[in-house]
This record gives structure tokens, C-alpha cells and sequence, in this order.
């Protein structure tokens, strides 16, 4: 077995693919088309899900039309439509392109005028860096806080302040008096989202009683996308406080301050809307993995597995917000969203990495109303693998702890540590592999699963800016496709620096990138060959044979 | 596989910022981080093995992380503790008002726990006499009403910090050995009142 596990370096196979293939699964349909069903689509679990099904935005669509999911024009129906072959593919492509002229243009607009801002912008993008790594507070009175991309302010609905993005909270609370009276419209509804648009900017309101949240944003992004990310601000303090302290207090004391209470937790939350820029799991609602051979993960999760103990509902093995493995009691289901608080919890603080942390936490997707207990903790000082064990009783750290130290102690002696450790060290793999050159970049996220694939952003995306900007048009595509009036499920966008290409079904979820040297012809091939190609590698990408207590 | 036992519980409280964590961070690692200011989330658990007069102690120290959100469960991480290393800062006096809200919990609840007031950040002093808020004099009158033990430690220079750690283990030890005398108990024996601890060595 250790030996086995061992030959399975990346670099020692040939043609770009991460596996032997007697490691290929040949039941599995080797190209996939928009009539898949959902749980056959590369990276689909095989023996079920380890998370909640969440679809886009689900929170923010009302409970009557949460089950009507709009359909285009231009999604098959049955099983007689089935797009297999390539030129239907193209086809409805091709009809979409007349379309979509206009969607180009705003989108060229948009970006242009983004460029035209940079100019501008930089000195405030000193300015930020200053503010993120000293601790000084700004001078609210400076008109400096007005020209940051994204302000987010949280509130009571007393109109007490809880949280600012920039600056101090005192100093901006007659700016907050100034967005009550703005708030004050939405008091008929108890969960009501909002938007006003002005000079250019989006301002979206939350209320999500007994907390209002307001964004203030300069980007592209659309309402929804701002909203849902008020909520994950809002999930983050409900998982320190939980939904029933939450309300209590404010029952109790209308007026209450809640920054005692919140103390300490600024830098989660600040960290949580960074993160949120930069990482796409957040616009994706789901988890991403870490590229490794699948016999490697499958060893690991068996040894996760069996360092269990009574009061364990979750085992989350990570590295750097990337799912290493997940083992979960049977019957319970994590939510996308409740993973990803994890995730920002643990990036956004290095306390983690003395000794075995044991903290309070609130899931609010699996339940808000009561805390369950982390035991967070690194494998080794100078590794990024972090251990995050979910007990449901707070008296049993020794046990938990116990969990821990099994769970290596088995590693070691199944001979997988050493393979797990270098896996490590390729944590992405580069779109080149897949052997398309006009490929730059894509995300792939198996709807079924709650996983997606996405090689590491290379060249011509190297300052973070173009990083940021490559992610933001994944979101202005991701917006487009799940927009709720209109939705769209294939989209095809040619601009100045790049094409880009959406694909929704109800399987999974396809954006790519181009070199804008590319045709639309050449990217329907392209794409069908990439997802041959995800097929191929699906067992390292994804992982596919989840363990349950 | 071998398994190391914890024999005596040691919790460090106060408020955030005092240098708890610094604290700990000197002791058992004999270092002192800087960087932006990290603070610790729930609780941070570390097992240190010291000797005593030739003998073994194992303390199994839990860092808290002070903050007010907890607060209504802060009593996991101190029960049963054999020593509580109650910190506040020397250059805020605010802190020693929570040093004494502690105090009392403890009082309270834990009977058996000895106190240890720790005023922290003693290097600041150093550098500017003014800045000390809190009085040595009315610390050391305090702590004699309440039966506890004062020192004055600055994790930056390691002043004073071993010093600390090694009284609570020789405390521990001493107690832990006028128990045995008393109830004729076998010091090797299991205590079924203190906890096991394995940690992996290889
Ligand atoms: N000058 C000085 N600063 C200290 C000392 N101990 C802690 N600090 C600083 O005080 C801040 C809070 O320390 P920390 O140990 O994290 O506090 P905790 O919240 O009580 O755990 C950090 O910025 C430390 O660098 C000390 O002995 N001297
Ligand atoms: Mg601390």
C-alpha cells in the first residue's frame, strides 16, 4: 500500500495528467454534456455529498420562490434535448453571441472605467496597505475612508454601531445616524435587502434583524453578490455570539452595545471581507480541494475516520482554505457557508499555531441557536495542515485531543504522512497542464459535491490587482448567470485582454478563461476537452469517496 | 505510542491584551513574538514538563482568551485548576479592576485553586517610571488578604517569568505532597481528579 502511494508523484506522469490510469474510474462518462444529471458530473461524490445542498444566493431569494428555479431559453429540456454533440453546443452558443453583444459592452465599460479609477485610486491603495498592517486608527474626518472600494458598516437596529470596515466606529456613528434614516424605509420588512445607487456608487442594506449591515461599494459586483457577502458578515457574528444570544441580548437591551461583546473579533471580520475579494470559494458556495493523488486522500480520510470519538460530528483537514479531507457523522451535512467561516477563522489568526486551541463556535447553517466546540490545531509547527475537530460537548477537550494525536500516530504508521506532506507542496496545479494553449484559467465546481477545481492563477494575472480583476469577472459572469429576473446559462464574452466563457447547468458550473487571441470556435473545443479532461483527473481534483463517522 | 500525563491544571486569566499569551509564549518556548497584536480565540491548551527538586511536574497550561463573549463559559477552562496566574497589565489600571473580577470568581467556584497575581510588561517601566499605574505596595496588601502569591514579569526581557512557573510547580509539588502524607495516598497512584494528557513521541 505505502509503496503504492508513493510512486504517485505528479511530475512522473506523462501528458499533463495527474494519474496513472489504471486510477481512472471507466464507468464514468468520459465527456459530459448539459444533460448530465446532477451526481454523475465530474467531481461528484460517490457515495453522496459532505455538504448541505446550497444554491446561489439561497438566502436571498424569498421561501415562496426558493424552489422555482428560473429557467433560460436556452437550457434543454429531457432527456430528447440532450446537447451531446459538439455543434449544438456551438449552436446554442451562436445564438447567444447577439445577445450578449450588449452584456460585452457594459462589461468593457465597466472595466475601462475600473482603469480609469485605478489612477486615481493608488494613493488611497497606499493608504489601505498602511491601515491593514499598522493599528492607528484613521482620521474619519480625512475624506480618505469615502474613497475606498468597499465600506461595510453593521449596526443594531437602534442604530447602535457594530462594525466598520475602516476607521472608528465612534467617530463614524453620525455618519450611521445619517443611514438610519436611510434604514428607517425598510422597517416594514423583518428581512429586507435593499439597494440605492448614487455617484457611482451601490449602497446595499441587509437587515437581518436585530442587525442592520450596509455596503457602500465602488465595485462591479452586483446587489446580490454585495448582499450575499452583508450575510457571510452576518453569519460571521452570529457564529461567535449564536442566533439566540444574539436576540436575547437585544430583547433584553434594545440600545445594547454590542462591541464588547464583540471584542477581538474585528480582525476575523475584517479578514473575512479580504478574503472574500481574493478567494473564489465564496462566490462558488463551495469548498476547495487540494490537488493530491487519490490514494494519498483516501488513506488520509481512513485515518481520519478512524479517530473518532463519541462527541465528534465533524473532522475538517485543511491547508490554506483548501479541503484536504472532511469526515462528517452520518446523517449530518456541513454547509458551504459554515466551512467557510472555519476557513476564514483559522486564516485570519496565527494564535492558532500555539499549542491546541479549544474554542466555542456556532455553525449558523447547521444551527444557529447553540455552540458547538473547535479543537483547532496544526499538524506540525511549519506546515499549513491544520486539524479542525467539531465536538458537541465542550468538557471534552482531552478526548478530542486524543483524536488528534491517533489520527497522527495512524499517518505515521501507514506510512501516508510523508505523502501527505508533499502533496503540500504543489497545492495548485497550472492550467497548462491540461494542454490548451489559449487556456489561461478556469473554475470548475461540481454542483452536487460542493467542490470546485481551479488551477492557480498564472501569467498574465500576476500583481494581486490583476488577480483580483481576473476574479472579478468571474463575479460579473457569475452575477449574469445567476441573475434571478434573467439568468443566463452559457455565456461568451470576448474583451480586449481576454475571453471568457460561463456554462451552467444544472450539474455543475464552468467559467474559463482565454487568451483574446482565441475564437469562439476554438473555445467550444477547448472547453469540451477541458472537461475531458476533469473527468480524467476528477479523483485528485475532488474528493470522491467521503467518510462518515 | 506513549502517553504523558498532565498532573496539575494551570489557567491564566485576565483581560485581553495583558500579555497572557506573551507570558506563556516566554515560558515555554523561551521567546517573545512581535507583530500586530494577535488575540487568542476561546482557549489554548500546552503541556510543559519542569522538574522539581529532581521530580517530574507536568503543568498543562491553559491560555484564555479574556474577552467578555465568553465569559459565561470560562468556567470549562478553569475548573479543577490547581493554580490560576491571574495577569494584568503594570501600565493599565483598568485591567487590575478585571484581575479582581477573576479573583473573585475563583473565590467562588474554586476553592482549592492557589492564586498567582501577575503584574505584566515590567520592561515598560524600565524605559519610563511614569507609566506605572498600578502600585507594587497596594498589589502586595491585596494579595495578602486573598492569600496569593505577587510577581512582576515582562515577557519581552524574560524577567521574572521562569520564576513564576517554577514556584507554581514547587507549590503544586509541595501540596500535592502534604495531600499524600495526610490521606496516606501514593504519590505514583492515579489522582482521579487530574486529567490525562497523551501527546506523541517518537
Ligand atoms: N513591552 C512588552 N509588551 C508586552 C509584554 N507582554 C505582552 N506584550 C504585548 O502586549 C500585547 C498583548 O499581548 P498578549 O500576550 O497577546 O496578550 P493576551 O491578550 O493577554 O494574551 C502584545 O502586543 C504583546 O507584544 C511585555 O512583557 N512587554
Ligand atoms: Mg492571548
Amino acid at each position: 500500500m505505502a509503496a503504492d502511494v508513493y510512486k504517485q508523484k505528479n511530475e512522473d506522469v506523462p501528458n499533463g495528467s495527474l494519474v496513472p490510469p489504471d486510477r481512472q474510474h471507466a464507468e464514468r462518462s468520459e465527456s459530459p454534456t448539459p444533460g448530465l444529471a446532477q451526481g454523475t458530473e465530474p467531481g461528484a461524490g460517490q457515495e453522496g455529498a459532505m455538504f448541505v445542498h446550497a444554491k446561489s444566493y439561497e438566502d436571498l431569494t424569498g421561501a415562496d420562490n426558493q424552489d422555482v428555479i428560473p429557467r433560460s431559453p436556452y437550457q434543454t429540456e429531457g432527456a430528447q434535448d440532450e446537447l451531446t454533440k459538439m455543434e449544438e453546443i456551438s449552436k446554442d452558443f451562436s445564438e447567444l453571441s447577439t445577445q450578449l453583444t450588449g452584456i460585452a459592452l457594459d462589461l468593457e465599460e465597466e472595466i475601462r472605467q475600473n482603469e480609469e479609477d485605478k489612477l486615481d485610486l493608488s494613493p488611497q491603495a497606499s493608504r489601505r496597505d498602511s491601515v491593514l498592517s499598522g493599528e492607528e486608527e484613521e482620521d474619519v474626518t480625512m475624506e480618505t475612508w469615502r474613497m475606498h472600494q468597499k465600506h461595510v458598516f453593521v449596526l443594531s437596529e437602534a442604530g447602535k454601531p457594530v462594525y466598520s470596515r475602516y476607521g472608528s466606529e465612534e467617530a463614524l456613528s453620525s455618519t450611521m445616524g445619517v443611514m438610519m434614516a436611510l434604514v428607517s424605509f425598510l422597517e416594514a420588512e423583518k428581512n429586507a435587502i435593499r439597494s440605492i445607487h448614487a455617484d457611482g456608487y451601490k449602497v446595499v442594506f441587509v437587515r437581518r434583524s436585530p442587525l442592520v449591515l450596509v455596503a457602500v461599494a465602488k465595485t462591479r459586483q452586483s446587489e446580490q453578490e454585495i448582499a450575499q457577502e452583508l450575510l457571510y458578515i452576518y453569519y460571521q457574528i452570529v457564529s461567535l455570539l449564536t442566533w439566540t444570544q444574539l436576540n436575547r441580548i437585544f430583547q433584553q437591551k434594545q440600545n445594547y452595545d454590542l462591541r464588547r461583546l464583540l471584542a477581538g473579533s474585528e480582525r476575523i471580520t475584517n479578514n473575512l471581507i479580504d478574503l472574500m475579494a481574493r478567494d473564489p470559494s465564496f462566490l462558488m458556495g463551495a469548498a476547495r480541494c487540494l490537488p493530491m493523488p487519490a490514494g494519498i486522500r483516501d488513506a488520509v480520510s481512513s485515518c481520519l475516520q478512524q479517530a473518532k470519538a463519541k462527541s465528534l460530528v465533524f473532522a475538517i483537514l485543511l491547508s490554506k482554505n483548501q479541503l484536504v479531507s472532511l469526515v462528517r457523522k452520518k446523517d449530518q451535512f456541513l454547509h458551504p457557508i459554515d466551512l467557510h467561516l472555519l476557513f476564514n477563522l483559522i486564516s485570519s489568526s496565527s494564535s492558532f499555531r500555539e499549542g491546541e486551541a479549544w474554542t466555542p463556535i456556532c455553525l449558523p447553517k447547521f444551527n444557529s441557536s447553540g455552540f458547538f466546540h473547535a479543537h483547532i490545531s496544526y499538524l506540525e509547527q511549519n506546515t499549513d495542515l491544520c486539524l479542525v475537530l467539531i465536538s458537541t460537548d465542550r468538557e471534552d477537550f482531552f478526548t478530542v485531543s486524543d483524536c488528534k494525536r491517533k489520527f497522527q500516530e495512524r499517518l505515521k504508521k501507514r506510512g501516508v504522512y510523508h505523502a501527505l506532506l508533499e502533496a503540500l507542496h504543489t497545492p495548485f496545479y497550472s492550467a497548462s497542464q491540461v494542454g490548451i494553449p489559449e487556456l489561461r484559467h478556469f473554475i470548475y465546481k461540481s454542483k452536487s459535491s460542493g467542490l470546485f477545481t481551479s488551477p492557480e492563477i498564472d501569467v498574465p494575472y500576476i500583481t494581486e490587482e490583476e488577480k483580483e480583476r481576473l476574479l472579478g469577472l468571474y463575479q460579473y459572469l457569475h452575477s449574469r448567470a445567476h441573475n434571478s429576473s434573467r439568468p443566463l446559462h452559457n455565456i461568451y464574452y470576448t474583451g480586449p485582454n481576454e475571453n471568457l466563457l460561463a456554462w451552467v447547468t444544472s450539474a455543475f458550473e464552468l467559467y474559463v478563461c482565454f487568451s483574446p487571441l482565441g475564437t469562439k470556435a476554438t473555445a467550444l473545443t477547448a472547453v469540451n476537452k477541458l472537461m475531458k479532461w476533469i473527468r480524467k483527473e476528477e479523483d485528485q481534483l475532488f474528493i470522491l469517496s467521503p467518510q462518515t463517522y | 505510542m506513549s502517553g504523558q500525563r498532565v498532573d496539575a491544571k494551570v489557567v491564566m486569566l485576565g483581560k485581553e491584551y495583558v500579555g497572557k499569551t506573551s507570558l506563556v509564549e516566554r515560558y515555554v518556548h523561551n521567546r517573545f513574538l512581535v507583530g500586530p497584536y494577535q488575540n487568542t480565540i476561546g482557549a489554548a491548551f500546552v503541556a510543559k514538563v519542569m522538574s522539581v527538586g529532581g521530580q517530574t511536574v507536568t503543568l498543562g497550561i491553559w491560555d484564555t482568551a479574556g474577552s467578555e463573549r465568553y465569559e459565561a463559559m470560562s468556567r470549562i477552562y478553569y475548573r479543577g485548576a490547581k493554580a490560576a496566574i491571574v495577569c494584568y497589565d503594570l501600565t493599565d489600571s483598568s485591567s487590575f479592576q478585571r484581575a479582581k473580577f477573576w479573583v473573585n470568581e475563583l473565590q467562588n467556584f474554586e476553592e482549592n485553586c492557589r492564586i498567582y497575581l501577575c503584574g505584566t510588561k515590567s520592561d515598560l517601566l524600565d524605559e519610563d517610571r511614569r507609566k506605572r499605574e498600578i502600585d507594587f505596595h497596594d498589589v502586595q496588601d491585596y494579595a495578602d488578604e486573598i492569600k496569593a502569591e505577587l510577581f512582576e514579569t515582562s515577557s519581552k526581557t524574560g524577567q521574572n517569568v521562569d520564576e513564576l512557573f517554577q514556584r507554581v510547580a514547587e507549590d503544586y509539588v509541595s501540596t500535592a505532597f502534604e495531600m499524600s502524607e495526610e490521606k496516606g495516598l501514593d504519590l505514583n497512584q492515579k489522582n482521579p481528579n487530574t486529567y490525562f494528557y497523551s501527546c506523541c513521541h517518537h
